[in-house]
């Protein structure tokens, strides 16, 4: 499959990375030595087309492409595998992301939900969410997706101002943004969408209202992302040019700000850096990244984590790009605590004290600077660390150098 | 054996940069069969790397080549290669001091340019014969009849001999031997007077000692002699001299006219200056070769390691190159804002960035320089006078009766269409116009009085960008002046940061403070809190500016829990962060130090 997918840029990285890796063998820790993986990650790598500013693992391919049948093949021979050796047995949450999902179209999305409902258990306490592009996601598919075990639906929207959409190089419209939404809603409950602040262009009176449509909509789940621009991307050749304006950082962090408290009036709590629910409705899935439970990612340029006693490790297509001892991983846990709302707690600190005996004078350090606050028995961010979140990680990063 | 004066040619080379100066030295070792074609590495005679990088040459060479000339006979050609910059005017001086002749090399293509027109005149000023040489002829776009008409006209130089070469292939280089030969005069002195042997080169080698590389202006130097330097008073015995080809070949003796090595065995660098000269011990000469000077330095810079406990290397690094390099000085320094660290003092600013880069580069140091500074002389109240290296050595304002500042004899050559441009600019940096002399049609010498202050802040950048790169600096001390200087202070949130202060005259504090802040704000990143950047002099704040707190840094989507490019991402903020500076809580870019350089932009 390696082939077939662009896998951005991280071929020289990934061979410095493995030196690192030591005792680790390349293709990863022993299924007996490692715990088992609690969620699963689909990766689906292509698109009708390329958006802007996107620099994922994914492809413009034609609908036509013979690719789409190559890869589903791949996919389901993979999960048959994963479930023989046994890798499936413990999954609570399952995503179907990319790319786009949806453009595989239903045919194949059917093989592969398929193959997942013979090869695990995909009961309705197994999260299993499919990201969707609104302009991929029809009537029919939504009704087979839910009968097939789907139970969760993030929609890519973006935004709903159609300039807005437009200068992303976005495919949709905002009305198909809407039907979208409203088509989901006809079988499922727990409908996300994904906005983006601070794109060239964008206000943030026309942000507030992309966010307070989305509120209205009825969705149960909003994740807020500022816009960055990638190198490599059709966006940096732009600014590189002079032809798309830099945003401010002080007016994206004045949407950030203005999606938290549009939210927070409506409702929704913000349980992670990037993302806001109803009670209930949190992304386990997305929550198990932060949270230090080993995944399992299939398809090209998925990420899997696993870990041992000894160690964590992540492999990209079967390769080791990163290798993490104790002292290593125990920073990485605070730096990834530090991403949701429910911070770090002091048991957390208590048993990183033995590793990073820094770690309590970081803490202070940034209590001081303002970043993290105090809160009954654990470190959580305040508006200032969600909004300068980088000196926040960075510094926890770096208690284990 | 000593070789009869009548057969001996010493002569140099001079070039402005790039017009080939180093291919035909190349061309002549192989041509003489000195160096084997086989073992010819490009350009031989700059023999450090950063030389060969930058296409300067900053230690002096000479070399020995014996060619059979046309006529039968063979000559010794003595070719002595000099460094190339003004900062280093009195080591060329010395070099040429050691020739008869000249031969200065005009690319055929850019003809003549600034640096061809300095290295003339110091070499018509030094009486040397001069012999034109139009090199790269093997260019298609060569243009021989015209650059010849420039060396007429500019340099009055007669070009109608002038040889026309090419490095590249080899062409002409026979011709320009014979020239050589035919035109320079050979070395006259008397052989049977006292011996007078003038030191254009000093080098310190770990096992020899110091070897010094000499001119034997009159009398004859034998091995073992027992030698006085007449300056220093120093007294040695020769252990061992001969001749470069360029391996040194030993010899018995040394004798009028010619140009050899002589390994003194003295362990001290500083008692042996370039420009001494050497007379024996039992049979001295009365008078020394004239043009000797003490080479001081300049200016001053203080350097800090950006790892603090790079301290104890940066101070064996620099005891390592003064060995070679006695111009340079330095004494310990404390920044607060930077550690531990080294004043140390420079011939001028090239100077100072070779030795910073062999310091980076050969010894792996990680340094920050701070803006560099001249040598001002406080007066005191109480009557004493301090020499003050550092602004931060500066007394209270009360204790100050009054500063004299170093002024220069700046001589500067340009063709007539920049006059303005010259004028505009040396006399915004304080420049006093003295005098003006066509040269000829195309070249005029405006002299200057100039404080050294002013011309260590970007003035030669400055000086080449507004004339298009035609004028060419040349300077000297005259003398110290008394002057308003002040101390112009820059706090970062509210405090001094004593290694951004510096000396300034109080008419332009004002304007040098205001655009430094500026500048600063736009160096400083923003941080998590405000940072107000205040320049001001004796606590009076003469500017301000804020960089604003950060208001949002954060990554993008972190995508199917690719948590590794999230910590490679974090990674390099880690690198950014280590390449600056913490000053207090404020994080320092490098260019910081050096801002105050380019204040003018």
């Amino acid at each position: 499959m390696n082939d077939a997918v662009d896998i951005s840029g991280a071929s020289t990285d990934t061979l410095s990375m493995v030196d690192s890796a030591n005792s680790v063998p390349s293709e990863g820790l022993s299924a007996s030595e490692r715990a088992p993986y609690g969620a699963l990650y689909i990766h689906v790598p292509f698109c009708h087309k390329r958006c802007s500013y996107c620099d994922f693992a994914t492809e413009a391919v034609p609908s036509t492409s013979s690719r789409l049948d190559t890869y589903t093949d791949l996919i389901v021979r993979s999960i048959h595998h994963a479930s023989q050796s046994g890798d499936l047995s413990h999954i609570q949450t399952v995503y179907l992301g990319g790319g786009t999902p949806t453009y595989l179209g239903l045919r194949r999305l059917t093989s592969i939900l398929y193959m997942l409902s013979l090869s695990m258990r995909l009961e309705p306490d197994v999260e299993c969410s499919m990201e969707a592009n609104p302009d991929s996601l029809t009537e029919p598919m939504v009704k087979d997706l839910w009968a097939l075990g789907v139970n969760r639906i993030s929609i890519g929207v973006q935004s709903f101002d159609d300039e807005v959409l437009q200068t992303l190089g976005r495919v949709h419209t905002a009305q198909q943004a809407s039907d979208a939404i409203a088509c989901a809603h006809t079988r499922f409950k727990n409908v996300s969408v994904d906005l983006m602040c601070g794109i060239p262009g964008q206000t943030t009176e026309s942000f507030r209202s992309s966010v307070r449509r989305a509120i209205a909509l009825g969705v149960t789940h909003v994740s807020v992302y500022p816009l960055t621009i990638e190198e490599g991307t059709p966006f940096d050749r732009m600014q590189q040019r002079g032809e798309l304006a830099a945003v401010s950082d002080d007016l994206q962090a004045e949407q950030m700000v203005c999606a938290c408290q549009e939210l927070e009036s409506a409702g929704f709590h913000r349980y992670e850096v990037a993302s806001y629910a109803r009670d209930g409705y949190e992304c386990r899935h997305n929550c198990a990244y932060w949270t230090g439970i080993p995944y399992l990612g299939l398809g090209p340029s998925a990420v899997s984590m696993q870990q041992s006693d000894r160690r964590r490790v992540r492999l990209k297509d079967g390769v080791v790009v990163d290798s993490l001892d104790n002292r290593e991983r125990c920073a990485e846990d605070l730096m990834l605590g530090m991403r949701m709302s429910g911070g770090v707690t002091d048991t957390m600190v208590g048993r990183a004290q033995i590793l990073l005996p820094d770690v309590t004078h970081a803490l202070a350090d940034l209590q001081s600077q303002g970043l993290i606050t105090h809160n009954g028995s654990c470190w959580c961010p305040t508006d200032r660390g969600w909004l300068c979140g980088n000196e926040l990680y960075g510094a926890l990063y770096n208690l284990a150098p | 054996m000593n070789t009869d004066p009548k057969h001996i040619r010493n002569f140099s080379i001079i070039a402005h940069i790039d017009h080939g100066k180093s291919t035909i030295s190349d061309r002549i070792l192989e041509l003489t069969g000195t160096i084997a074609h086989r073992d010819m590495q490009s350009q031989v005679l700059d023999s450090m790397d950063i030389e060969r990088e930058r296409g300067i040459t900053i230690k002096s060479q000479a070399v020995r080549v014996d060619y059979r000339a046309d006529d039968g006979d063979v000559y010794h050609l003595n070719l002595i290669d000099t460094p190339g910059h003004v900062d280093f005017t009195y080591e060329v001086s010395r070099s040429l001091a050691a020739c008869e002749g000249a031969v200065l090399v005009v690319d055929a293509t850019q003809g003549v340019e600034a640096q061809t027109v300095a290295n003339a005149m110091m070499a018509m000023n030094a009486n040397l014969e001069v012999i034109p040489v139009i090199n790269k002829i093997d260019l298609p776009s060569a243009e021989p009849e015209r650059v010849k008409a420039e060396i007429e006209d500019g340099l009055a130089i007669p070009a109608d001999d002038a040889v026309l070469t090419s490095g590249k292939t080899g062409v002409g280089v026979h011709d320009l031997l014979e020239s050589v030969v035919y035109n320079i005069p050979a070395p006259t002195g008397d052989a049977s007077a006292p011996l007078r042997a003038l030191i254009f080169d000093s080098v310190f080698d770990s096992y020899r000692g110091v070897v010094v590389l000499v001119r034997i202006v009159e009398g004859t130097l034998p091995s073992r002699a027992r030698i006085r330097m007449m300056a220093t008073g120093c007294q040695a015995t020769v252990e061992e001299l001969g001749v470069r080809r360029p391996k040194e070949v030993p010899t018995d003796s040394l004798s009028v006219g010619e140009v050899g090595y002589v390994v003194t065995g003295l362990k001290d660098p500083c008692e042996v200056k370039v420009g001494d000269t050497i007379t024996l011990a039992d049979n001295p000469a009365e008078q020394p070769v004239p043009g000797y000077r003490e080479v001081k330095p300049m200016v001053f810079t203080g350097l800090f390691p950006i790892e603090t406990d790079q301290y104890p290397e940066l101070r064996d690094a620099l005891e390592k190159l003064q060995l070679n390099d006695p111009a340079l000085l330095y004494d310990p320094e404390t920044s607060h804002a930077l550690g531990f660290g080294f004043r140390v003092g420079f011939l001028g600013l090239l100077h100072m960035e070779v030795v910073k880069e062999r310091l980076e580069r050969e010894f792996g140091l990680d340094l920050l320089a701070t803006a560099p500074s001249v040598e001002y002389h406080v007066y005191t109240t109480n009557g004493e006078m301090i020499s003050l290296h550092s602004p931060q050595d500066l007394p209270d304002p009360g204790e100050i009766d009054h500063v004299e500042e170093p002024f220069l004899v700046a001589k500067i050559l340009v063709p007539p269409d920049y006059i303005g441009p010259v004028m505009e600019l040396t006399v915004e940096r304080r420049g006093e116009f003295v005098t003006m002399n066509y040269l000829s049609a195309s070249t005029v010498e405006m002299i200057w009085n100039m404080p050294l202050s002013e011309l260590i802040m970007d003035y030669f950048d400055r000086l080449k960008s507004n004339t298009k790169g035609y004028a060419s600096l040349d300077y000297e001390f005259d003398e110290y002046r008394p002057s308003k200087m002040v101390k112009l202070d820059i706090l970062l949130a509210g405090k001094p940061v004593d290694a951004l202060s510096f000396i300034v005259h109080s008419d332009k504090a004002y304007e040098r403070g205001r655009s430094l802040v500026l500048k600063l704000k736009d160096i400083i990143p923003r941080q998590l809190f405000e940072v107000p950047i205040q320049a001001a002099v004796g606590g009076r704040v003469l500017a301000r500016e804020t960089v604003r707190a950060k208001r949002k840094d954060v990554l993008a989507k972190c995508y199917g829990g690719d948590i590794s490019r999230k910590r490679k991402l974090l990674e390099k903020q880690k690198q950014g962060k280590k390449r600056m500076k913490n000053i207090g809580n404020v994080e320092v870019p490098q260019d910081a130090f050096m801002a105050i350089l380019k204040v003018d932009e």
